[in-house]
């Protein structure tokens, strides 16, 4: 595997000369590329890229996002994802084919203020994004803490394989939801651990893109590097301990998320 | 504009102590506005200028919103207590000009295409007010757009350089904007070297104009390296490197 | 027009829930106290152009006051006083449902209110601010930019504006041969009293201290007390849309002189020290 060469830069600054295939986040102008964000740039075989450290989210389709739900008008509900562009969730998704709107009050089912896990089902450049909840663990979240990260941090909050994120679960017994628009739900069955788990989902945006941070949240978890965490409510199932490389922006999405094109690097 | 007195001493020191190519002090600090998308203030000489970002998001009203890329809308405003006299809150005409150039001067740095039906709402809010208070703005707005994380070919960087006392100097302050010869702001994209706002105010014979630019030039350029290391500090804090 | 129209904010049903929850427990979301104020940050004289200036900061409320003193008529029915005006403007800055424009109800009534807390406590005394009784006399303007919302605009902007006063110098304008005179001097502007804003958010049966803005999302009902340095209230606002008990009224009387006092302490060692 050939070197991947990594460097902070802002907007304007060259991420490498000559020829490079333009990937996420950057241009080219003349014979160069140049960075279209603030973040760390890679120049890897495949091309040069910018993992963005500031931006909000812009939805894909296929994204698991979590959104709180604004209004409804007769056929359907608006949703705020977080985003430059509201949401649309068909009423129809909800009640089947046989909706009606003279008979079935939407407001029953979801209401403004609910909170809702959904896939982003269709977005183009020219239509809002619409919302599905039929998959599983979809639909409305009835409990648990909703906080909000900047959308770029999500990657690495969920580590490599999951493994930032299942290590915060098992240290503090919690439930974590994570939506690719940076909206993350925590659900615990006691209140310590639920504010530990915020503690380190804060620690990590803040932190992202600085070095050994996992064994920082270990420690800020209590937990032991490279010892197996039993955790106390759940399964106690071990977690995979292959991380000595994660300390990059980069990390896997858990298996419900969508493969995010800007942000997964070649195995 | 009649010059009263001179505004350059024999040892060419100018009335705030500065010599002809130096720039006022200049602080920049990122994301001051805790709601804002991106954020920044700049207080460069005495002008304290805060720059905020919000978006891209929704247009509203909806029918302004744009097909095929984002809207970009800008507010220069000055706070009533900015100036000497108090100014009265409504926008005035001044301030209206001063908004469109400052949004002419940030779109050629914004891949705007990238973000179709949306908005990028820039603030531009003056505290207090001193000469350049449009250059330090656009300054400001720049870097407050790198940190809402907007695709951008650049930052913009911007600077006055003028005459006084029929010498071409950098940065302008407000008793030379008053009382010197000619007054030159300048923005500038520093990487692709391609200037985003010219005005002149005054008289320059075609020698001096050239001269006149290129010091503006000059001090964009000044202006960029405070920029960027705010934008680096805020970002990397004091690690400069990646650790692997 | 005023209409009842929806909350700007939409607070998710999780959070409202918490919060409901919590207060009814006597503990708050940030961890205060149900009288306790958060972390109150000061700056005087931030901005040189002005007459006097103050930058506040009340949790990520963030409010800058100015003073500017110039001279003019005096308003109808008070001929022999100085005309003090304040005003105040929601930058949009502020947050990202703020537009740019001439302000809303809600910015009039916080400009009015805070207005009538400086007024009506006669912290200045306008009497001695007349130059030409009837015709000339200062007109000291106060304007207010609030730059980012983060709850409790009332007293945060109740503060800005009544540090920049307090701390303001003002020139002293002559009148010679009929006509204004700036002597170029500066004096300390007659101060009769400190008022102190207390801002209450009642939330379910619970009264908490300087709401923060999610609690004000979910709030039934608002009220602000003003109490000047004797102790005597001098103005009282009920805002939103719920109903206040009696009883209510009464304990948040009584909190918003003792916290009006402590804050009066406070003001007063900045003004000594700060300027």
């Amino acid at each position: 595997m050939q070197e991947v060469r990594r460097k902070f830069v802002i907007p304007g600054d060259i991420v490498v000369e000559g020829n490079s295939r333009p990937l996420v986040n950057v241009h080219k102008s003349g014979n160069n590329i140049i960075a279209s964000r603030i973040g760390i740039a890679e120049v890897g075989r495949d091309g040069a890229k910018v993992i963005p450290l500031s931006g909000v989210y812009i939805p894909r389709a296929n994204d698991i996002v979590i959104g709180i739900i604004k209004d409804h008008s007769s056929l359907s509900w608006d949703v705020d994802i977080n985003s430059c562009f509201s949401a649309h969730l068909p009423a129809q998704d909800l009640f089947g084919r046989d909706f009606s709107p003279a008979r079935d009050d939407m407001s029953r089912e979801l209401s403004s203020g609910d909170v809702v896990s959904a896939r982003i089902a269709t977005f183009d450049r020219t239509r809002d994004p619409i919302l599905t909840v039929q998959d599983k663990d979809l639909g409305k979240i009835p409990l648990g803490e909703l906080l909000k990260i900047s959308a770029t941090r999500v990657p690495r909050l969920i580590g490599k394989r999951g493994s930032m994120i299942q290590t915060i679960e098992h240290a503090t017994s919690t439930r974590i939801t994570i939506g690719q628009n940076g909206l993350i739900v925590v659900s615990g069955k006691n209140k310590d651990g639920t504010q530990l788990a915020i503690k380190a989902i804060r620690m990590v945006e803040e932190e992202a893109h600085t070095s050994n941070l996992t064994q920082r949240i270990k420690q800020l978890l209590g937990v032991e590097d490279n010892v197996q965490i039993d955790s106390k409510s759940r399964s106690g199932a071990p977690i995979d301990n292959d991380e000595g490389h994660d300390d990059s922006m980069l990390g896997d999405k858990k298996s419900v998320q969508s493969e995010s094109e800007s942000l997964s690097r070649d195995q | 504009m009649t010059q009263t007195r001179s505004l350059i001493d024999e040892n060419g020191i100018r009335t705030d102590g500065r010599t002809g190519n130096q720039l006022r002090d200049i602080q920049i600090k990122v994301g001051v506005i805790k709601n804002a998308d991106g954020s920044a203030l700049i207080e460069f000489g005495k002008n304290k200028i805060i720059a905020a970002v919000y978006g891209p998001r929704e247009v509203h009203p909806k029918h302004m919103a744009l097909t095929d890329r984002c809207l970009l809308r800008c507010r220069y405003h000055m706070s009533p207590f900015s100036t000497d006299t108090r100014k009265n809150p409504a926008p005035s005409r001044r301030e209206v000009e001063i908004s469109k150039v400052i949004r002419e001067a940030l779109q050629p740095a914004l891949m705007l295409e990238d973000y179709p039906r949306a908005t990028i709402d820039v603030y531009i809010e003056v505290l207090q007010a001193d000469g350049g208070s449009r250059c330090a703005g656009i300054a400001a707005a720049s870097v407050a757009l790198a940190d809402a994380g907007i695709n951008m070919r650049d930052l913009v960087s911007a600077c006055a350089a003028g005459k006084v006392d029929d010498k071409i100097v950098l940065d302008i302050n407000d008793t030379e904007d008053k009382e010197g010869g000619a007054d030159m702001p300048v923005a500038f994209m520093p990487n692709h070297k391609q200037i985003t706002l010219l005005q002149l105010d005054g008289k320059l014979n075609s020698e001096e104009f050239i001269a006149c630019l290129n010091e503006g030039i000059t001090g964009c350029m000044k202006v960029y390296e405070v920029q960027r290391s705010a934008l680096m500090q805020k970002y990397f804090g004091n690690e400069t490197e990646l650790k692997e | 027009m005023s209409s009842s129209r929806r909350s700007t904010i939409i607070l998710e049903n999780l959070r409202k829930n918490q919060i409901r929850e919590l207060i009814a427990s006597g503990k708050r979301l940030d961890g205060r106290s149900p009288d306790e104020l958060r972390p109150l940050n000061i700056e005087i004289g931030v901005i040189k152009k002005a007459n006097g200036s103050a930058w506040v900061k009340l949790g990520n409320t963030e409010v800058v006051a100015g003073v500017k003193v110039e001279t003019g008529e005096p308003f109808e029915g008070l001929e022999n006083k100085g005309a003090l005006i304040v005003s105040a403007e929601v930058l949009p800055t502020a947050a990202s449902y703020i537009e740019p424009g001439p302000p809303d109800e809600e910015t009039i009534e916080l400009a009015r209110v805070v207005d009538r807390g400086v007024r009506e406590s006669e912290m200045l005394a306008l009497d001695k601010l007349a130059l030409i009784p009837g015709k000339i006399v200062y007109t000291i303007f106060v304007d207010c930019s609030i730059i980012n919302m983060g709850g409790n605009l009332f007293d945060a902007t109740s503060y800005a504006v009544v540090l920049a006063l307090a701390t303001s110098k003002i020139p002293v304008f002559e009148i010679i041969d009929e006509k204004v005179v700036d002597t170029g001097k500066i004096q300390d502007p007659p101060i009769n009293t400190i008022p102190v804003s207390v801002t209450f958010a009642r939330i379910g049966d619970s009264l908490v201290l300087d709401p923060s803005t999610e609690e004000e999302a979910c709030m039934d009902a608002r009220i602000t007390l003003t109490t000047n340095s004797n102790g005597e209230y001098t103005a009282v606002q009920k805002g939103s849309n719920g109903f206040l008990t009696i009883e209510q009224v009464k304990s948040a009387a009584e909190t918003a002189k003792i916290k009006g006092q402590e804050l009066r302490l406070k003001f007063q060692e900045l003004t000594t020290t700060g300027q």
